[in-house]
């Protein structure tokens, strides 16, 4: 890791992250416009540069206005899932690796079981439960649902790490359970970790989408999701105001795939051998396989994680 | 997205190598080909809009010819059934199309019909109504039959009503105005009027709209089975009958033997099939393209057919609003609920609520602005209406209005949140406005009301529940506030309207089901008012009454209107038959139910 040339596509896919973070936490205040307020009547064209450049939606609202913090809400219930699921696997996983025994087992037991339960379901019954529909319980919701996959994989990291001679260093030197967990664990995940945030991220946004399209979406904000089921409701496709369901669909898009891109590009950055250019030529003959390696396994790219559970790869720590 | 290299991890150093270039060039070759996808989708999002409009249009231009085939002699109609049929029992709680009464009378028929645009009451299975006073006499249409054959006589008009005073069924309460129903002889049934109270306009509306059985097929079932009977295979006594019924469709064929042809005449399609759709969308779809000749579904911005795509779609007026208003979706306040119980806090929600924008939007511009009256302004309702006392005593969507009530009138001040609260503590939010889901209209309308209210200071939420369940919390007065809609325009309204909205009589107490009077409004005034209303002779008399509780609703309002809609949508697409009523030829009314069968008889195929 001592090199960090960032390749062309990490950039191309940092700067698109950047600007759908600008437009969800500048957009709005830049664009004065209430995504409430009524600017014109039922599904008007786009005109102007003002809050109907990109038209209105069915209630009269701006479309603009309703992207911009619809971005926003898609990050936060992104992020806040994101963190959430991350910490939540992370630390079980962690645990259960580094622990092995009985823990692990136990650990790992309730995992797989979460793992076995669809995900959608799960979070239609807590959203339909919970009496709050605001953005904080929703994310919430998705974040606790989504965290299962991520605690295998980083349980299979750990598990490998564990052998490490540094680690006996660490015990014999007297450091504690968390102190070595903190300190001599966790940074030779952070890369998988890192990435597996990236990932959590974009299926978060794409399950608030989803929930949000079922008309389960925040109440008190508007989000990419529920500009699409309401551009569903409203036939927008039928009578030809594209206005209405394309911002939100290329919204969307961006914003899944550039985070898809960055967290494989990051993958470069982090595991040599994936290297591109030089990178492959100097890969032949083919180096020796090193204990190193074993740590660089790029989480496994899914979008939406939380309706199709990724399939986990067979736990490395078996063999170790 | 999903790349299934990333899911091999390379296990061996020979493998390794192998997969290690393979990986690089291909990772780059998914990834641009992802690129390419994406912006596929996207482009096929768009393309897909125009393809559909596309295929529309093409059939839509060689529509002169029509349909070929079996099913060019099929009516394909849609908007009444949104699920697998479980019952055709008119008698039923929930009647599955074609057997509900605010239907088309396909299978089963009335005795007179009701036409919404004079109020006046068509033959059916009578020949006319003959009232007196107290008494009103139907004499039946000669040789009415029965589709298996038997003869449909004044015995089985007397049994559909007999039951009624046994069983709980949705026309029972004409026996609390009615005497006695009687059969003078085979062929006249003979209706006496209680004389308290006294109200013929109840009497005539069940007249028409309830639907005759026959006696010989359900005297069979005991009296407290019928509402549970499925009768899926109806024997009645219209011009269809019921072919097949499953998952996907409703399937009629015509009744060739009908006794009504030389009536009404023999209708020119052999089938009529409504398939069963799951969203709006669906079914306005195929109207545009013309695989549905007539719905009854709300289409927003249904002109963009014939103006944009020139498709032969119609409606019965050319301009806006388009249809014809015949209902009123309500705000219902729960008024035992605190700070709604307040009369204030009801207006200055009346007045924070825009209601122009719920016109041109949740409506599509189907719809005026609602005025603050339960009368309809338009249709045979127009004669009670008073513009003037709307004017004086009313409310209209004005923002500083509201903020007025409640800082002046109220004293009520705003809290950090940015909600009002009274001075009593009370805070004015907190509250849920529910609806049934997927009526969009509906849906938008209420997001409106939750977007004025917040923009005044007063928090309220929008929730959508399926529709039984939200319409037991309505019945049972387990909601804070709840949009729906008191009874349309009919032969009995507008004072069956003032009677759902005001008259706390027969209303069952909170937590058991009532049928009118969701929020359990109480008033002296009301029961007399109401009784003479339905006691009076003259329209002038009528009117007095109409009026005196119009203005105890302006005072109280325990609703508040949102917009007008049709009573039944009336949508059609011209390019397999043809000559559907419109306010140019007005030979029949703009409806499903009542009279307005009389255009099914009236259309014809387009031939090439």
């Amino acid at each position: 890791m001592k090199s960090m040339n960032f390749t062309t596509r990490f950039w191309i896919s940092f700067s698109l992250v950047l600007a759908t973070v600008l437009i969800g936490f500048v957009g709005p205040l830049i664009i004065k416009t209430s995504p409430d307020a009524v600017v014109g009547g039922l599904y008007d064209p786009p005109s102007g540069f003002g809050p109907l450049l990109l038209g209105t939606d069915n209630e009269g609202q701006s479309v603009l206005a309703n992207l911009v913090y619809g971005t926003r809400t898609s990050l936060i219930v992104g992020l806040l899932a994101g963190t959430i699921a991350s910490v939540i696997g992370l630390a079980i996983g962690i645990v259960a690796g580094y622990k092995g025994g009985v823990v692990d087992e136990i650990l790992m037991g309730a995992t797989n079981i979460a793992l076995a339960i669809p995900g959608i379901v799960i979070i239609i019954l807590l959203s339909i439960a919970l009496d709050s529909r605001a953005i904080v319980p929703l994310g919430a919701v998705i974040g606790v649902t989504a965290w299962p996959w991520m605690a295998r994989a980083v349980r299979a990291q750990a598990t490998s790490v564990r052998t490490r001679e540094h680690l006996d260093v660490a015990r014999l030197s007297g450091a504690r359970f968390w102190s070595i967990l903190a300190w001599d664990l966790l940074p030779y995940l952070l890369s998988y970790v890192v990435m597996a945030f990236v990932l959590q991220v974009s299926g978060a946004i794409l399950a608030e989408a989803a929930l949000s399209l079922l008309g389960l979406g925040p109440s008190n904000a508007v989000s990419l999701g529920t500009m699409l089921y309401w551009a569903i409701a409203w036939g927008s496709v039928r009578t030809g105001a594209w206005w209405a369901f394309l911002p939100p669909t290329i919204m969307l898009t961006v914003l899944a795939f550039s985070l898809l891109l960055l967290q494989s590009s990051m993958d470069e950055v982090f595991n040599p051998r994936l290297r591109r250019g030089k990178a492959v030529k100097r890969r032949k003959p083919p180096s020796p396989r090193t204990p190193e390696e074993i740590e660089e396994v790029s989480p496994t790219a899914i979008g939406g994680s939380t309706l199709v559970q990724p399939p986990i790869g067979v736990s490395r720590g078996a063999d170790s | 997205m999903n790349d299934p290299m990333t899911d091999t991890p390379d296990t061996t150093p020979s493998d390794g190598s192998h997969w290690g270039t393979t990986w690089a060039s291909s990772r780059r070759r998914f990834l641009a080909l992802a690129g390419l996808a994406a912006g596929g989708a996207i482009v096929g999002v768009g393309a897909a809009g125009c393809g559909t409009a596309q295929t529309g249009s093409s059939s839509g231009s060689e529509g002169g010819k029509g349909r070929p085939g079996a099913s060019g002699d099929t009516l394909f109609v849609a908007g009444f059934q949104w699920g697998p049929p479980t019952n055709f029992n008119p008698v039923g709680p929930s009647p599955q199309w074609p057997t509900a009464g605010g239907q088309s009378q396909l299978i089963y028929e009335s005795l007179l019909r009701f036409n919404m645009l004079d109020g006046s009451l068509a033959p059916g299975l009578g020949k006319e109504l003959q009232e007196t006073d107290t008494t009103m006499t139907v004499p039946l249409q000669d040789g009415t039959k029965w589709s298996d054959g038997t003869d449909l006589t004044a015995d089985d008009v007397v049994y559909t009503f007999q039951i009624a005073k046994e069983a709980s069924l949705s026309y029972s309460n004409v026996w609390e105005y009615v005497d006695s129903i009687e059969a003078t002889d085979p062929r006249t049934v003979q209706f006496t009027l209680k004389k308290s109270p006294y109200n013929p306009g109840t009497v005539r509306n069940a007249i028409a709209n309830t639907l005759i059985i026959p006696k010989a097929i359900w005297s069979k079932i005991p009296v407290d089975k019928l509402t549970a009977e499925t009768n899926l295979q109806p024997i009645g006594s219209g011009p269809f009958l019921m072919d097949k019924a499953d998952q996907t469709q409703v399937n009629l064929k015509r009744h060739d033997d009908y006794w009504g042809k030389a009536v009404y005449g023999t209708p020119a399609m052999t089938t009529i099939n409504h398939p069963i759709f799951k969203s709006n969308n669906d079914g306005d779809l195929k109207l545009e393209s013309g695989e549905i000749d007539a719905s009854q579904q709300f289409t927003a911005q249904i002109w963009k057919m014939w103006e944009d795509k020139q498709k032969p779609v119609g409606t019965w007026l050319k301009e806006k609003p388009y249809y014809l208003p015949g209902n009123l979706p309500l705000l219902i306040f729960n008024i035992n609920k605190k700070g709604l119980d307040n009369v204030k806090v009801r207006r200055a929600i009346a007045h924070a609520i825009n209601y122009p924008n719920i016109a041109t939007t949740a409506m599509s511009d189907y719809s005026e602005p609602a005025n603050a009256s339960v009368i309809l302004p338009s249709g045979y309702e127009s004669k009670f209406y008073d513009q003037a006392a709307v004017d004086a005593e009313g409310w209209t969507y004005d923002k500083e209005k509201a903020v007025a009530i409640l800082e002046g009138e109220l004293n009520a001040k705003k809290g950090s949140d940015g909600i009002y609260v009274l001075p009593d503590g009370t805070k004015l939010g907190g509250w849920t406005l529910i609806t049934p889901t997927g009526w969009t209209d509906w849906n938008t309308a209420c997001e409106i009301v939750a977007k004025s209210a917040k923009e005044v200071g007063i928090d309220i939420k929008t929730e959508f529940p399926q529709a039984p369940t939200m319409q037991n919390k309505m019945q049972n007065g387990n909601f804070d506030l709840c949009m729906y809609s008191y009874s349309g325009v009919s032969a009995a309204s507008p004072w069956s309207r003032f009677r759902d909205m005001l008259d706390d009589r027969g209303v069952a107490e909170v937590g058991k089901t009532a049928f009118y009077n969701y929020n359990r409004f109480k008033h002296p005034d009301v029961p007399k008012l109401l009784d003479d209303a339905g006691a009076a002779k003259t329209d002038e008399e009528r009117k007095t009454a109409y009026q005196a509780l119009d203005k105890i609703y302006r005072e109280q309002i325990p609703v508040v209107p949102l917009m007008y809609r049709p009573l039944e949508f009336f949508e059609f697409n011209q390019s397999n038959w043809s000559g559907f009523p419109t306010a140019e030829d007005p030979y029949a009314p703009p409806m499903w139910s009542g009279a307005g069968i009389g255009w099914l008889f009236k259309i014809k195929k387009v031939s090439a």
